[in-house]
């Protein structure tokens, strides 16, 4: 077979999301139309502007969660020992295992797949203010080498490819690893890049896909800081394309994907849920602080992933929007599907889970398997009102009954960083 | 991933901040003469621009080396139009923020020498740039230099300790050859001079173990083709090594045995007369140094993190530019570039000197 002949295919996958832990959980979640954003729980934030968030309904990250959800891929005592050593700290850490087990169980895995390769979307490291505070005198932080490095238990953050480095030690990954930190793009270029190297042939079996938490006293204070979420601490915070949306939820989680070769995939019994069909990037290189208004960029990206997929425009039957709920991204966007897609049918998850940060484009993509898998195209949560700002056909706030072949998904990271998704119906 | 003689992909320009200073050329000079400074803090100049001191004021400080690296690359390529579609490509490292605004935040947050949630939303987030979460996010090393620039075509930003930055260098190259855009730039900016990354390099054992911390960036500026092309990446890849669960590094035998099987593909029997190898850590400088005194034996051979120190993210790219400098002095006709990271993969890249050197 030549390597212009290879598919990429998605043959498992995982997710942890408010809605739950469990790609069912995700699903059938978003076919009964339930949002997930509440009151913050996993700390005290009742001072902090932003009180609520898409967080995932478990309050504290340890070995008995990981333990749960990884069972016999973990040596005895290795979940203790990870957790002494301050490592389950970081949120993010935990739910990106989770998903990549299910993923890799889901798939049928096994000795045949410990090549594997890992392309994963991460966001920045947790700091941990607790630490920092113990280094304060006066008004210096005494951190650095020699006897302010820290002490026993004490990390200050976590480090950005933590979990990949466990990932790859639990499923004795063989293959590369490829740690995407592009923000909000982060988990779509970590699926894209799967593809490419599948397609490409530098890979047979790739591990893909992005986790992150921002749901911690210095992600959701920065953001907060950056006037990004919604005002408002209510579970309809997020409500993408409506005419009164004023802001995002932050959420957390993590979406993991098995994307393989499609020959090899049938060959060894695994079953096809979807094939990447086609993925680009572009950037904004417009402001560190707003999207460019004229979509014209993200535009770029959606048209250049429709071509790579060798589709026309009209075949896109649905957009999963990055769609943020803020002001300035969904009008910017709405003008970029309508310039390139014209009516199809469009919704953004972000309302019902929030904004996943580096790992919103793999929940999404996670979320664009309910066309193939259920023939219902996710619904908007909270979307009430549309703004005839986005003249866009937004799907409200339940899911749509319709089959869809193929489906495109949108994410745009802060900093300008763009890349579109296609998915496409496996027969 | 090789790219072929005939097919490889062309450097048209390259720039560099680093022990050497801030230019396209010299640091092969500075190397070869031993006349670089230790490694450490490196000058890198204010803002002279006023959309440059007011974009500053949301970058770290790797941000800010990686925008003049851009910068230096792009002006250097003469590459003033259709930046649109210029692809982008880079490898960076952990957060930057900046120490005061860090104790700032914490300040205003403390009491009775414990965090005190309620008080850190009540008053410790108000003490701090509003924009500051911007200085922190990994990606801005490349999102500010392509705002400023206005680079806005295909592009990835990998976290390195090592061989993301190689993957950068593989990324770019593969969208070259395939067409999805015809000129990019890559490269790699970082500081292991933060004093949280100092901690973590203390803590990890890597200070003790004789590691230099170093900070720069470098970028190079590619092309599918060019009349003038100062050199040519014939062959990039990203290898894997293996080591033990739980290791926090992977054993100097498993390394050399990797870089003896990356080495043997990139070069396929091909005269190399340049070696520079960019170690991270004394357990793998002495693997490199000792295959590449069984394997390539090459005429020239220099250490870029024993010369420049561990600059992180950035030191892949410092090494490139390093080696084809040295191809363009020396009048020599190919480069090996190998690095090898904790994060347990080994890049491995072959430079060919072009027509333009």
């Amino acid at each position: 077979m030549s390597k212009t002949e290879r598919r990429a295919v998605i043959t498992g996958v995982g997710a942890v999301s408010a809605i739950g832990v469990g790609v069912s959980a995700l699903l059938d979640g978003l076919a009964a139309g339930r949002s997930a954003v509440r009151p913050i729980k996993s700390f005290e934030a009742r001072t902090f502007p932003t009180r609520v968030a898409g967080e995932v309904p478990v309050v504290e990250t340890n070995a008995g969660f990981v333990k749960d959800t990884l069972g016999a891929l973990l040596r005895p005592g290795e979940a203790e020992a990870w957790e002494r050593a301050g490592l389950l700290r970081d949120r993010k850490v935990c739910f990106g295992l989770a998903a990549a087990a299910e993923a890799w169980r889901g798939a049928g895995c096994g000795e045949g797949e410990r090549a594997a390769s890992l392309s994963i979307g991460l966001g920045l490291e947790q700091a941990f203010l607790e630490d920092f505070a113990a280094a304060l005198d006066g008004a210096t932080l005494c951190i650095g080498p020699g006897g302010h490095a820290g002490g026993e238990g004490v990390r200050f953050r976590s480090r950005v490819d933590l979990c990949a480095e466990l990932l790859r030690d639990v499923l004795g990954l063989s293959g590369r690893i490829a740690s995407h930190v592009s923000a909000c793009a982060a988990g779509g270029m970590a699926v894209a890049h799967a593809a490419a190297l599948v397609t490409r042939g530098a890979a047979d079996v790739v591990l893909a896909g992005a986790t992150d938490s921002m749901v911690n006293p210095l992600g959701v204070g920065g953001m907060s800081r950056l006037g990004a979420p919604s005002p408002r601490a209510e579970p309809d915070a997020c409500r993408p394309f409506d005419k009164k949306r004023d802001g995002l939820a932050i959420g957390e989680g993590a979406a993991m994907f098995v994307v393989e070769e499609e020959a090899r995939a049938r060959a060894r019994g695994a079953r096809p849920l979807a094939r990447i069909a086609g993925w680009a990037t572009t950037q904004d290189a417009y402001r560190a602080t707003a999207p460019r208004p004229d979509g014209a960029r993200a535009q770029a990206a959606m048209e250049r992933a429709v071509r790579r997929a060798n589709l026309t425009p009209e075949d896109i039957g649905y957009v999963n929007a990055h769609g943020t709920g803020t002001p300035l991204n969904d009008a910017a966007e709405a003008k970029a599907i309508r310039a390139l897609l014209g009516p199809v049918p469009v919704s953004s998850i972000k309302g019902a889970v929030g904004h996943l940060m580096a790992a919103a484009g793999a929940i999404e993509l996670a979320a664009c398997l309910l066309p193939f898998t259920r023939d219902l195209l996710p619904g908007t949560a909270h979307c009430t009102e549309p703004d005839p700002e986005c003249p866009i056909a937004v799907i409200g706030p339940e899911p749509l009954p319709a089959r869809v072949d193929h489906v495109l998904s949108n994410s745009f990271g802060f900093g300008g960083q763009n890349v579109s998704v296609i998915l496409g119906r496996v027969a | 991933m090789r790219l072929g003689d005939r097919t490889g992909i062309d450097v048209v320009a390259t720039y560099a901040l680093g022990a050497h200073g801030m230019g396209a050329r010299g640091l092969s000079a500075r190397a070869h003469e031993a006349t670089l400074p230790p490694p450490g803090p490196i000058d890198v100049p204010p803002p002279a621009r006023p959309a440059d001191a007011k974009q500053r004021k949301l970058m770290s400080r790797a941000a800010w080396m990686g925008a003049l690296a851009m910068r230096g690359a792009l002006a250097e390529a003469g590459w003033d139009a259709g930046r649109e579609e210029l692809g982008a490509y880079f490898g960076v490292g952990a957060s930057g923020a900046e120490m005061g605004e860090l104790a700032a935040l914490l300040g205003a947050s403390v009491e009775a020498g414990s965090l005190s949630l309620d008080r850190c939303g009540r008053e410790g987030l108000d003490a701090v740039n509003p924009l500051f979460a911007f200085q922190i996010m990994n990606n801005f090393t490349l999102c500010h230099g392509a705002i400023l620039e206005g680079v806005a075509g295909p592009n990835a930003t990998f976290f390195s300790r090592g061989a993301g930055t190689v993957t950068a260098l593989e990324e770019a190259c593969v969208a070259l050859a395939e067409g999805t855009c015809d000129r990019a730039i890559v490269g790699g900016a970082d500081t292991a001079l933060h004093p949280i990354t100092l901690a973590e390099l203390e803590r990890e054992g890597l200070l003790g173990e004789g590691l230099q911390p170093a900070e720069g960036a470098a970028v190079l500026a590619l092309a599918r083709t060019s009349p003038s092309a100062l050199g040519r990446v014939e062959h990039v890849q990203v290898l894997s090594v293996p080591r033990q669960r739980g290791a926090r590094s992977s054993e100097p035998a498993a390394l050399r045995e990797i870089a003896a099987r990356a080495i043997g593909e990139a070069l396929a029997e091909r005269s190399c007369d340049v070696a520079v190898l960019a170690p991270w850590g004394h357990r793998a400088r002495e693997a490199l140094l000792a295959i590449e005194s069984e394997r390539v034996r090459a005429p020239v051979v220099v250490d870029a993190t024993a010369a420049l120190g561990e600059a992180l993210a950035a030191t892949p790219a410092l090494a490139w530019v390093l080696a084809l400098d040295l191809l363009a002095d020396g009048g020599k006709s190919r480069a090996l570039v190998v690095s090898a990271g904790p994060d347990g993969d080994v890049g491995v890249v072959v430079l060919a000197r072009g027509g333009g050197a």
